[in-house]
């Protein structure tokens, strides 16, 4: 709740407690008020004095002047501790508004050499600032940051903790992790929260460095701080880590439980939505554990934030199934005020607690039975609230509340919000078909707003009509005639087709139907929309098999100017239909079309019930306000390390460039099959230009290539994978079925699928074609860009042996080879092939990427001696080396005789195997090398546990950007 | 899932980006924009404070024409971030005294500074005035508020202005000795009140709050104690108890005596804060009642009679009292006129209308009724002559082509494309489109609820320590709204 409004109130009254003293003060504190007041404005005066007078806003001016740079580096040199404090302010104000300040780094990092807090705090804002956008920079002040690492002040050590974890490089790990091991176990708790949080950003950069200098276990003890910030800062790091990596890292075990619900006491608000969220993710032993951890939870209910409220509600909810009855029943009834109280708090929360509420109603409608009258909107609630609130209404409607609830959508159906009005009208139809007991009433209701003869409220009104009608058929045809009052207003497609369905329906009902039909709507019957046209014919033959002596002519019409006067395959095929059958037999004309109509259901609790039960698990997140699955809109872009992402997407968009070139090349070479295939189009001059003008490249949509930063990234990642884990099992289908690489939509009626395979040291795009396009498909150019190895067609045209015809399909092999040209030097590297084809035919040209996988490229001479391993492994510099643990593997993995055999017909070749010292762990050997040329050389060590499966893989190779791919790719064959 | 923000960002009204923060640097450089843009331009009526697009999230609340925007790309808590958002607001406007456009530009390195205190990588940190003192280095530059002592009230020893809040914390920390002991506290009651035309209560409730904001030194523990006979949760108490449906606490509060003597102990934080949050639904007294009228004079011209009765103690008031009553779309002229003496017998109705204005708006078709100050067990009484469309052209009929149904026994005359409808559809149609009657005040000194703040007091008292205790009690209008019968319901 907030008052944040201006109070004006006369002002306030000095509360009188104190007896007589008090009273002796009243005097002297008119005098002191305003004198007060003035001291206050002097003070300030003098403080903003000191700084220079006005405001940091003055730092912004003469910032065109030239050679301020100069003055702001003389500035920065000064002696002057002021001075030089106002001239980083200058340059920070600078940086705000976008101005390049980096060439003044120097300047202002060697500010930093100060015993003054304040200014120290200043050059840390600024350099925080260039550690995101520009890390090499705040690179070099790196050995500043481990100096004040040390500091004595805890504050400084902490900055320079937080700082350090800014800088997004890979090479910041290795000064980082000193410092930060030493900040994990400070005593000072400003210090300690600071690095909980920094692991979380250590884990973003170099999960593995997380894992072996053993920080997730420290973190784990830090929910046990004695600071609260502290604690929640643990947890909110536990839990990222947990989310980005898949894995259980925060394993709620029985110690590790009871440390939480000790911490919800102590820790800070925001600490507890994360601990709650936490326990929402835990699964209770039995009934006697989940009613232990609710006791413990209620009490947050009471919480000022609303935020703690909604999550120890979800917490609740989620318990309650294991609840005894009795328990449930209770609970039941405490959680009903909180969830009220959250409706009177700011608009932004109402919002968020509604649809939350929208979904607690539907799976356990008891909590809010009651509260109905909470739901009603109130005049100034916010568009949106009152959407929520008028959903929630309706789901909570009961024959109990019918008379209230119906008054109420009444008041909100005479609004001026024409949105909301509609949605009123809507409401008052779905009660009706929700209580057969309030459908006379709700029609009444109705009858009542069409009487108004506000145009929408009317075409509102009638399109609810029509469902009431469906729902309860033959019982409140009389009001049929007050709707035929207002045929003439109606202008909305789906009111004209309501009224239109009356019609016809009701067609022996009304005496003249056909008259109404005919002078109302068939004029402007080409006109219509396709919904009105088809109404229209349906309700004219319906009209015909009632009366067919008055209406012969008039279905003829119809019926001719559905089949000839309209291009709508829809209606002509319905037109058609009706014609056969009336021509063919009136009797099975009328079976059908008159025939019994199944009633249709109340659509109020809409959600599918498992879906249901999976939003009422995300409950408090941005799912249950979506009402999605959580996987249908969090696609988190993990922005690569040590790329700024502007960088990667103009590469990308020269190679588009460049692209294009080529396949103009490919058209022109190929120019005159094109004239051959006779298309028909063109023939003038200049076919190079033509078959340039590819739409424009901006217009190249092709969802692979993303258009976004990072859109690269995500190719890498495999789709969807969120970790190491699954980025393996998605890119090892080359047995699987060929991927569907281009859908018919991006291809222009060219559907394809396509995977890579080796044959013989040989590689092959085994792709099939389908066409659904309307002209057979003869010859195709097809392009690769430029690509990580160097993969290009053999061949750049596919001639299909016979012209795939509509509809069909057909496999094509596509040889492939390595080229040094094709080779894409200085990009990061990438398991796809970004592809143009080009169809001959039509001129069309799409653009499409095949992933790939790595393991598909090892020849099947990889093998290399025992002798030389050894050497060859030392040879590589350790930094080329990649690790990843690959845990929850298939079961029979554990025995390093299937790995070896598995690995062995992937053509990753077996070299030797040797106990680890001291444990039962072994570890295997492998080496593989690529097909490609110059070929790559990879060495694998996995280290296995027996009975374990999990195995920690090691891949070392020459070329430090293909190892991790090697590593994901080995990781991937062990899973499938 | 918890999850952390990406970016941050404080727009102008006009959308220039004012405050920008990038925690991840997994955003969009342009998300603020894009959040600009999407609110500004949302289909219909106001953009939802939460959504999402090309897989970022946003969420958004708007503080003082402010708009205070966050995006992410977890799966969060929603209420966290618009809870984060609120708290920031909160937070800036303690440290700068008010919060508007001017003294975030002018305090900005102020805000960054705060900013990186509160959040980490997208995660809450310190977020209370208090805590952040001791990390915060940058002085506040103070904004003369713009809409200052628009009524200074009288000075006497009893009051100080209501201006006296908006000074910013560390300012006053600052002053070290001479700096005036002083605590300030607001039991504020917001009432939505819903009234039927015939001026039966459909629906009421009471959102109340008590906050403070504390300038004490050394931050002494304090007790508040409230009525004894406090009772919460629905269904309990006796005659004349204060019934709290549910209520809610800060953080800082003990609650060791609240079950025996409704006594909350703690140590005041820094700045603002909402010492507790109540809510109450059981019946109450509403401090006005409306009573409209609405008579047919003849087809096309109608009468409205609005009646305000002031059910509040002589020596109370309502200000800046506002009363507005939309208009039939059909209306071409209105009159409205305020009638003179007030009530019957009331020794005020000399008073009755001085300090009140009433107009038609025609572009908004609404007729606005203002009141200065609205006496105590008073009425005021506004009558409006309306004018409909249609009079001086006279009501030209045309016949309809209209279906004669099997059921309706004649449709005679049907209105054709409604140009000029029969009268009494007219009549009924237009009175349907009056009101409802919404109403704002300020009710200076009174409570609706009869919550009391028994006594305030420092837990140990000391001789040297007598802080200035400022009490102050408001009842505003939420949403005040009666609705216009049409006649024969209700």
């Amino acid at each position: 709740m907030c008052f944040s409004g201006p109070v004006l109130g006369p002002g306030y009254h000095r509360h009188c407690t104190g007896g007589g003293r008090c009273a002796a003060k009243h005097g002297a504190a008119s005098m002191s008020i305003s004198s007060t007041i003035n001291q206050i404005t002097r003070n300030a005066r003098a403080a903003v004095g000191q700084i220079g007078g006005g405001s940091d806003s003055r730092f912004f001016h003469n910032t065109s002047k030239k050679g301020e740079t100069h003055e702001l580096r003389e500035e920065l040199q000064s002696q002057n501790k002021d001075k030089k404090r106002d001239a980083v302010k200058k340059v920070i104000a600078n940086m705000t508004v976008g101005k390049d300040v980096s060439m003044l780094f120097t300047d202002v990092v060697n500010c930093i050499q100060t015993a003054n807090v304040e200014l120290k705090k200043l050059v840390y804002l600024y350099i925080i600032n260039y550690a995101k956008s520009n890390p090499d920079l705040a690179l070099l002040a790196v050995n500043t940051f481990c100096k004040d690492a040390n500091d004595a002040n805890p504050l400084i050590r902490a900055l320079a903790v937080r700082t350090m974890g800014c800088i997004r490089v890979d090479r910041i790990v290795e000064y980082l992790c000193e410092p930060l091991a030493r900040a994990l176990r400070d005593d000072d708790p400003y210090v300690r929260k600071t690095a909980a949080v920094c692991v979380a950003k250590l884990y973003d950069i170099s999960p593995d460095m997380v894992e072996d200098r053993g920080f997730l276990d420290v973190l784990r003890d830090l929910i046990c701080d004695s600071n609260p910030t502290v604690v929640a800062n643990a947890v909110a790091a536990l839990s990222e880590i947990q989310e980005t990596s898949g894995q259980d890292v925060t394993l709620i075990t029985g110690s590790v439980l009871q440390k939480l619900l000790a911490a919800l006491n102590e820790c800070t608000e925001w600490g507890q939505v994360y601990i709650l969220d936490a326990l929402s993710r835990y699964q209770p032993a039995d009934e006697v554990e989940s009613e232990g951890i609710v006791e413990r939870v209620t009490p947050r209910l009471q919480h000022a934030n609303s935020a703690v409220v909604m999550s120890a509600v979800k917490v609740v909810l989620g318990y309650m199934e294991l609840c005894n009855p009795d328990v449930v029943r209770t609970l039941t009834r405490k959680l009903a005020p909180p969830l009220v109280t959250l409706l009177n708090s700011e608009p932004e929360i109402q919002y968020v607690a509604l649809r939350n509420i929208n979904l607690i109603v539907q799976k356990r409608s008891a909590i809010l039975e009651h509260e109905i009258k909470v739901f009603f909107c109130k005049y100034n609630d916010p568009i949106y609230v009152k959407m929520e609130k008028l959903e929630i209404i309706i789901r909570l409607a009961s024959d109990r509340n019918a008379e209230q609830v119906l008054l109420e959508l009444k008041e909100y159906a005479q609004e001026v919000d024409v949105d909301f009005v509609r949605r009123a009208v809507r409401a008052i139809g779905r009660t009706a078909i929700k209580l057969e007991r309030a459908a006379e009433r709700c029609i009444n209701v109705l009858l009542e707003l069409i009487q108004t003869k506000v145009n929408y409220v009317v075409q509102e009104a009638i399109i609810v009509i029509k469902d009431i009608f469906r729902r309860y058929p033959n019982r409140y045809e009389q009001v049929i005639a007050a709707l035929c009052e207002n045929l003439e207003t109606l202008d909305e497609p789906e009111a004209k087709a309501s009224m239109i369905w009356i019609i016809g329906e009701y067609a022996d009902r009304i005496e003249n139907a056909d008259e109404l039909l005919d002078s109302f709507f068939l004029d402007s019957f080409l006109e219509e929309t396709p919904q009105v046209q088809l109404q229209l014919l349906t309700a004219t033959v319906k009209i015909f098999l009632k009366q067919p002596a008055e209406t012969q002519a008039l279905v003829q019409r119809v019926l001719n100017m559905a089949t000839e006067g309209t291009d709508n395959p829809d209606l002509r095929d319905r037109g058609f239909i009706y014609w056969r059958l009336l021509s063919h037999s009136p009797q099975v004309a009328r079976a059908v079309v008159l025939g019994e109509k199944p009633t249709i259901a109340d659509d109020t609790f809409a959600l599918e019930p498992a879906l249901l039960d999976q939003l009422i698990h995300q409950l408090a997140t941005l799912s249950s306000i979506y009402h999605k699955p959580p996987e249908a809109f969090v696609v988190r872009m993990a922005v690569p390390v040590g790329h700024v992402s502007g960088g990667v997407g103009e590469e990308y968009d020269d190679d588009l460039e460049y692209l294009e070139g080529e396949i103009g090349a490919i058209g022109a070479a190929k120019g005159p099959s094109k004239q051959a295939a006779g298309s028909g189009n063109g023939g003038g001059p200049g076919g190079e230009v033509d078959l340039l003008d590819l739409g424009g490249v901006d217009e190249a949509p092709p969802a692979t290539t993303g258009g976004k930063d990072g859109g690269l990234d995500d190719f890498l990642g495999g789709g969807d994978s969120n970790g190491g884990g699954t980025a393996g099992s998605s890119q090892a289908n080359t047995q699987v079925d060929r991927p569907l690489v281009c859908t018919p939509e991006q291809g222009g009626g060219i559907g394809i699928r396509a995977a890579l395979r080796q044959e013989g040291g040989g590689i092959f795009c085994d792709m099939t074609f389908q066409n659904t396009g309307p002209t057979p498909l003869q010859v195709l150019a097809i392009k690769f860009n430029v690509n990580t190895f160097g993969i290009t067609p053999v061949s750049p045209q596919i001639a299909f042996p016979a012209p795939v015809p509509q509809g069909g399909a057909t496999n094509y092999v596509l040889p492939l080879t390595f080229a040094p040209s094709m080779v894409a030097s200085g990009a990061p590297p990438s398991l796809q092939l970004q592809t143009a084809v080009k169809n001959m035919a039509s001129g069309h040209v799409f653009y499409f990427a095949i992933p790939y996988d790595l393991s598909v490229l090892f020849a099947a001479s990889g093998q290399t001696d025992r002798a030389g391993f050894i050497p060859a492994w030392k040879a590589i510099d350790d930094a080329n080396e990649v690790t990843t643990l690959a845990g929850s593997l298939p079961p029979a993995f554990s025995s390093p005789d299937a790995v070896v055999s598995k690995l062995g017909s992937r053509h990753v070749a077996f070299v030797a195997r040797r106990p680890v010292p001291g444990t039962t762990q072994e570890s295997l050997y492998f080496s593989a090398v690529t097909v490609t040329t110059p070929p790559v050389h990879f060495l694998v060590e996995i280290t296995l546990q027996a009975g374990v499966a999990s195995a920690k893989l090691a891949v070392k190779s020459q070329s430090q950007t293909l190892a991790p791919m090697a590593c994901a790719a080995i990781e991937g064959l062990l899973r499938n | 899932m918890s999850g952390a923000m990406s970016s941050f960002f404080i727009l102008s009204p006009r959308g220039d980006t004012i405050i920008s923060r990038d925690f991840r640097g997994d955003s969009l450089p342009n998300a603020a924009e894009i959040l600009f843009r999407k609110v500004k331009f949302w289909d219909k009526g106001d953009a939802p404070p939460v959504f999402h697009l090309d897989g970022l999230n946003f969420v958004y609340v708007r503080k003082n024409g402010l708009l205070f925007g966050a995006t992410t790309r977890f799966n969060v808590s929603p209420s966290t971030t618009v809870e984060l958002l609120n708290r920031m607001a909160k937070v800036f406007k303690d440290y700068c005294g008010v919060l508007s456009e001017e003294s975030i530009r002018k305090n900005f390195i102020l805000v960054y500074e705060l900013l990186d205190e509160m959040m980490d990588f997208g995660y809450a940190q310190a977020t209370s005035t208090e805590s952040l003192k001791n990390h915060v280095y940058n002085e506040p530059i103070v904004v003369e508020s713009a809409k200052s002592n628009l009524r200074m009230p009288k000075i006497n020893s009893k009051t100080t202005p209501s201006t006296a809040v908006h000074k910013p914390i560390t300012i006053s920390a600052q002053s070290g000795g001479k700096q005036k002991n002083e605590i300030f506290v607001d039991i504020l009651e917001r009432l939505n009140v819903l009234f039927s035309g015939s001026g039966y209560i459909i629906n009421s409730t009471i959102d109340g709050c008590i906050q403070m904001k504390s300038y004490l030194s050394g931050n002494p523990e304090l007790k508040l104690a409230l009525n004894s006979d406090l009772v919460i949760g629905k269904g309990g108490g006796g005659y004349g108890a204060v019934v709290l449906d549910d209520c809610n606490f800060h953080e800082c509060v003990r609650l060791d005596e609240f079950e025996s003597s409704r006594t909350l102990s703690f140590f005041p934080p820094d700045g603002e804060f909402i010492l507790l949050n109540y809510r109450i639904t059981g019946e109450f007294r509403a401090p006005f009642r409306i009573f409209p009228t609405v008579d047919e004079v003849s087809p096309y011209k109608v009468e409205m009679t609005l009646m305000i009765r002031a059910d509040i103690p002589e020596s109370n008031y309502g200000a800046n009292v506002q009363v507005r009553v939309p208009m039939p779309r059909s209306a071409i002229a209105v009159t409205t006129e305020i009638a003179r003496g007030g009530g019957a017998g009331l020794a005020s109705g000399a008073l009755a209308t001085s300090g009140q204005t009433s107009e038609y708006n025609a572009s908004e078709k609404r007729v606005v009724w203002n009141i200065k100050k609205f006496p105590g067990a008073t009425e005021q009484t506004l009558s409006i002559k309306i004018t409909l469309a249609g009079g001086g052209v006279g009501g030209s009929s045309t016949s309809s082509s209209g279906g004669s149904l099997v059921n309706s026994a004649s449709t005679g005359s049907m209105s054709a494309g409604g140009t000029a409808p029969p009268p009494g559809q007219l009549i009924g149609s237009a009175r349907k489109e009056i009101g409802p009657v919404s109403m704002s005040f300020e009710i200076p000194m009174y409570n609706v609820s009869n919550l009391q703040v028994r006594y305030l007091r420092i837990s140990e008292q000391q001789k040297s320590y007598n802080p200035y205790r400022w009490v102050r009690y408001v009842t505003q209008a939420s949403s005040f709204v009666c609705r216009v019968g049409t006649g024969s319901e209700r």
